[in-house]
């Protein structure tokens, strides 16, 4: 025993061991578990996230430019194909508008006060992205003070990309929906066919084909190619309605039990500098 | 302020634009989000740090630099502390104990080291991952799509950036004790 403790090189060693994994196991589990990281990690995480903004301006408009420098290449053909759609968006928004009058009547004299469709959202610009290969965050800068909570679902200009994972004073990080990640990142979705809406859970990422899997799939009789995914608001803080994809394949599983239906993402998750974060108006359980 | 301050406060902000620099490279065209497998993962605050405890002698400077770096880079990137904290101050540790064995500095040498560094620092973020179970990557993948594609990234840039980081890591470490 005496000539154990002399022995300077192994006792530090041990040391850097039982540090390793005394850090990792109470930061993993208060990552899972709490809502909020520990105080003084949210203000170090806010401090360097100032810091960062500074970084990130110039960063994000050199991209922005970018992105519409290479949409001016495909200018024509989009808009040939855009003028055709006009006509036919008006008339879905007159639609739409009269449609949300009436429901709004009929909630009032049903004494509703908000179903799972309703929300209402904050922007957030993008200040950068964990350079980690199984991490795949966001860092956005809103956090606690604009009234963000963890497990919020995340969109970009055409469809979800991601939830919430962790929030601090005035930042927040966003996993995207690209996360192989067995606990996190599932989302109730539904797919909208011609009889009955199907309901499963979008639970995998392929990352060979670049397309979400979606799992627990009640019965993939009426889905075909094309139609539209959207969450199902079942569950927690997402609500109902927001875009996720189009149904790309339906598989069988491995061992021929279970279908999978694969959704190509409506975000492109790439081309974007600014995210909406969408706060539903029925809270689910905390 | 003395010289002494003027050049760590110098490192200081050497260090951290690099750390800055990590997260918006990976995003500004690293971002392979959609499609591929192959992961790119910019580590220029590891090259800075190599380059500095190549000149820098003081070790005890050198471990702090590697715990509190570490520490920002954990929290503010991973959102989990112990990977970085630990790894960095080891890696650093590392290269000022064998350092002796190079007479003089130059780019073949330094550009070894680095390497190891770097393969030190991915298989050793891996392995924890792993154990704690924040992937389910297994080991030829991480070295085919993650470990592979990262060194050669990173030798890259490390060939361009050679010159300018050198000169300026030379003119941040050195400075004559003259009152």
């Amino acid at each position: 025993m005496q000539k154990f403790f002399s022995n300077k090189k192994l006792i530090i060693l041990m040391l850097i061991i039982i540090v390793t994994f005394g850090l990792l196991a109470v930061s993993v589990n208060i990552k899972d578990k709490k809502s909020t990281p520990p105080v003084i990690q949210q203000v170090g995480n806010d401090t360097v996230s100032i810091v960062g903004g500074i970084f990130a301006y110039p960063t994000n408009a050199v991209k922005n430019a970018s992105s519409e420098f290479s949409d001016l290449y495909n200018t024509y053909t989009e808009n040939r194909r855009l003028k055709s759609k006009i006509g036919e968006l008006a008339q879905n928004q007159a639609k739409l508008k009269v449609v949300q009058e009436e429901n709004k009547k009929l909630k009032d004299e049903l004494k509703l006060n908000a179903t799972l469709t309703d929300y209402t959202f904050v922007n957030a610009s993008v200040l950068s992205r964990s350079p980690s290969s199984w991490q795949s965050y966001l860092t956005i800068n809103r956090g606690q003070t604009s009234g963000l909570k963890k497990n919020m679902p995340v969109m970009s200009g055409k469809g979800l990309i991601g939830r919430i994972i962790e929030v601090n004073k005035i930042s927040s990080k966003v996993e995207l929906i690209s996360t192989d990640n067995e606990l996190n990142d599932k989302f109730a979705s539904e797919i909208q066919s011609d009889n009955k809406n199907v309901t499963g859970i979008v639970s995998k990422y392929d990352s060979d084909s670049g397309d979400l899997v979606m799992e627990n799939v009640t019965s993939t009789k009426d889905v075909k190619k094309g139609q539209k995914v959207i969450t199902s608001g079942l569950g927690g803080l997402t609500p109902r309605g927001l875009y996720i994809g189009k149904v790309s394949a339906i598989k069988k599983d491995n061992y021929g039990m279970t279908n999978s239906v694969y959704i190509t993402p409506a975000a492109e998750l790439r081309n974007f500098t600014v995210v909406t974060v969408i706060k539903s108006s029925v809270s689910g359980e905390e | 302020m003395d010289v002494k301050t003027r050049k760590i406060t110098g490192q200081v902000i050497f260090v951290l634009l690099a750390l800055y620099l990590d997260g918006l490279m990976k995003w500004a065209f690293l971002n392979n989000m959609n499609t591929g497998e192959v992961m790119l993962i910019p580590q220029l605050m590891l090259m800075v740090l190599v380059m500095l405890s190549m000149r820098i002698s003081d070790r005890r400077q050198l471990i702090t630099y590697g715990i509190v770096f570490g520490l920002i880079y954990d929290s503010y990137y991973f959102g989990m502390i112990g990977l970085y904290t630990v790894l960095l101050p080891l890696a650093m540790v590392g290269v000022d104990h064998y350092k002796f064995l190079f007479v003089k500095a130059n780019m073949g040498y330094e550009i070894s080291i680095y390497f190891l560094a770097l393969t030190f620092m991915q298989s050793g973020i891996y392995i924890l991952e792993r154990l704690l179970q924040q992937t389910k990557v297994d080991t030829m993948d991480f070295i085919t799509f993650t470990l592979g594609p990262t060194l050669l990234w990173n030798m890259i840039v490390f060939f361009i950036l050679y010159i300018p980081l050198a000169n300026l890591s030379d003119w941040l470490v050195k400075y004559r004790r003259d009152k």
